[in-house]
């Protein structure tokens, strides 16, 4: 097991670099925010005030999709689900934004070939993830699952990284297996070679990856979002249950080992 | 050249080296937003909400935003009064500032007995009497509504306490400097207020409230123009010192609630936009003061001119 030193946390004013729509209700901001840059972690994420928008009072919690240390740029995707991130999309290079972070525990790489599961944009969660065990030589392989092709948009990036395209799966079989990518997970883990499962995504198929791993005997990580205040463990809002009691997504996760988890 | 502004108050015998605090339960003990900001620079630390043996809170979803607020129902969720004495008061103490101890119970006794147990412990240099949170389904809102109940539980809860005793005061009630007046009759040193507006919110598409318990407390800009006419009531209906609260997000907000009666504030939801709000308050108070050539911040308390 890896140790992580994860930074103390701080506020910085990220300016926007650029804002495109990468999917259908998919965009991807980039920031310049370099300490964050340099800070933030695999799985951490960022508490981020939409400025222009302050009658919506509170902070949009985004995981970090990448960090590119060199240029301070941080990459996050999202999706539009409210109006915030519909907001959002409004944004225009050179718009600052306040961005809180790097919060959260992120992924910690166990010992053994890790299989990563991304469902939706929960795929971008686990880039930076998948990119550090890339850089380290540690085996892994990738699942990622969309409603449909358009919707895979992180697929060239982690193609790229594994020199290959990942194993793939659509709800309407436009690409890949036809289905959830819940199959392709139990097929993986039927190989037996796996000795951990890194899942981000809907919490269905969270629980449902959960349950496949539990049956395979293979240690399952996830990272629950839940509605969040303040980002810091004070409010007491995003909390999950597990076996141990009531959680803060924010600060005692956003990953959590799934065994815990009071699915 | 720039003059001294004297901002020392004292809350009901709490003397507090600035008005500024947090709001009970936006702000934990303090030390979750020592990164964002120096909570050596407060006038006090008000922890979250405490019980005898601590509570499991509500279910999630605990809270929504609403039009310039938010609703929570968070349930008072805490570890239990051993708990805060061991771990949190140490480090409020660290600090250099106040500690105010929310207190809370689901039964008369129960407030008492966590009274007591921080007499015994003497960390806390001051009591908030939580009678007006309105998600719990015991205690809370239902000590805090009526005159009769009021009157019962700060009464005894003054039998236990040595230290200065504040009175949290809840919105939700048809008049609330009748309430002020039966807490100051039974022996509180100071009232704060207000709690939360009780409020809902529901989406529309799902048909489905947007809080797990359906109902939840509003807070944020939203509820300041309801809490600064109720700071103004009851400053205008009881001799103790007030500790004004609602929808605060600058100095300019804080500097009202004193203009309305308050002696000193509390910052709450604007920590979750803010991290380090508590400090931007009181620079903007400090700001304020300068400006218009106040030189004992004291001197606005109530300086509403109508």
């Amino acid at each position: 097991m890896c140790t992580t030193d994860e930074a103390q946390a701080f506020d910085e004013r990220a300016r926007v670099l650029g804002n495109e729509q990468v999917g259908p209700r998919l965009y991807k901001i980039t920031l310049d925010a370099p300490r964050m840059a340099r800070s933030v972690r695999p799985g951490q994420f960022v508490h981020m005030q939409l400025t222009g928008f302050e009658a919506h009072i509170l902070r949009r919690p985004f995981s970090v999709y990448r960090v590119l240390p060199e240029s301070g740029a941080v990459e996050i995707i999202y999706q539009t689900v409210g109006e915030g991130t519909n907001y959002m999309t409004g944004y225009a290079p050179g718009v600052e934004c306040s961005i809180m972070g790097p919060l959260g525990h992120g992924w910690q790489p166990c010992d053994g070939k890790l299989l990563i599961v991304g469902g939706g944009v929960g795929a971008a969660p686990l880039f930076m993830f998948a990119e550090e065990l890339a850089k380290s030589g540690h085996p892994f392989e990738v699942v990622l699952g969309a409603q449909t092709e358009s919707m895979l948009v992180t697929r060239g990036d982690y193609a790229a990284l594994l020199g290959r395209e990942a194993v793939l799966a659509t709800d309407d079989g436009s690409v890949g297996h036809a289905g959830f990518c819940t199959e392709p997970v139990r097929a993986q883990l039927a190989t037996g070679e796996y000795a951990g499962v890194f899942c981000c995504g809907p919490e269905p198929l969270m629980r449902a990856v959960a349950g496949i791993a539990r049956e395979a005997g293979v240690a399952c990580w996830v990272s629950m979002e839940k509605r969040m205040a303040c980002g810091v463990g004070a409010c007491l809002s995003c909390v999950v249950e597990t076996h141990e009691g009531k959680r803060r997504s924010c600060v005692d996760g956003p990953v959590f080992n799934a065994k815990d988890v009071v699915w | 050249m720039v003059m001294a502004v004297n901002m020392q108050v004292n809350l009901g015998g709490l003397i507090m080296p600035n008005p500024v605090t947090d709001a009970s339960g936006t702000f934990a003990a303090g030390r979750e937003y020592a990164a964002y900001c120096d909570v050596s620079r407060m006038g006090a630390v008000t922890t979250k909400g405490v019980s005898l043996n601590g509570w499991e809170g509500n279910d999630a979803p605990r809270i929504a935003e609403t039009p310039s607020g938010m609703l929570n129902s968070i349930g008072l969720q805490n570890p239990g009064v051993a708990h805060l004495c061991e771990v949190d008061l140490p480090w409020i103490k660290s600090q250099g500032v106040p500690a105010i101890v929310n207190v809370s119970g689901h039964s008369l006794e129960e407030y008492v007995s966590v009274v007591e147990a921080l007499e015994a412990d003497g960390q806390a240099d001051a009591y908030e009497i939580n009678i007006s949170c309105p998600n719990v389904d015991a205690g809370g809102l239902t000590f805090g509504t009526h005159v009769p109940s009021v009157e019962a539980v700060v009464s005894a809860c003054r039998v236990a306490a040595t230290k200065p005793m504040i009175v949290k005061l809840s919105p939700n009630v048809t008049d609330i400097t009748e309430i002020a007046r039966a807490a100051e009759a039974s022996g509180a040193d100071a009232i704060s207020l207000i709690n939360t507006l009780l409020g809902m919110a529901i989406d529309a598409k799902t048909r489905r409230p947007k809080l797990a318990r359906v109902v939840g407390g509003l807070s944020g800009p939203a509820v300041k123009p309801v809490a600064l006419r109720m700071v103004w009531q009851c400053h205008n209906a009881v001799k103790i010192p007030i500790l004004g609260m609602g929808g605060i997000m600058t100095g300019e907000d804080a500097i009202e609630f004193m203009l309305a009666g308050a002696t000193a504030v509390a910052v709450g939801t604007a920590n979750f936009v803010n991290p380090h709000a508590v400090n931007d308050v009181l620079d903007g108070m400090i700001e304020y003061c300068e400006r218009f050539g106040v030189s004992d911040v004291n001197e606005l308390i109530g300086g509403l001119q109508c």
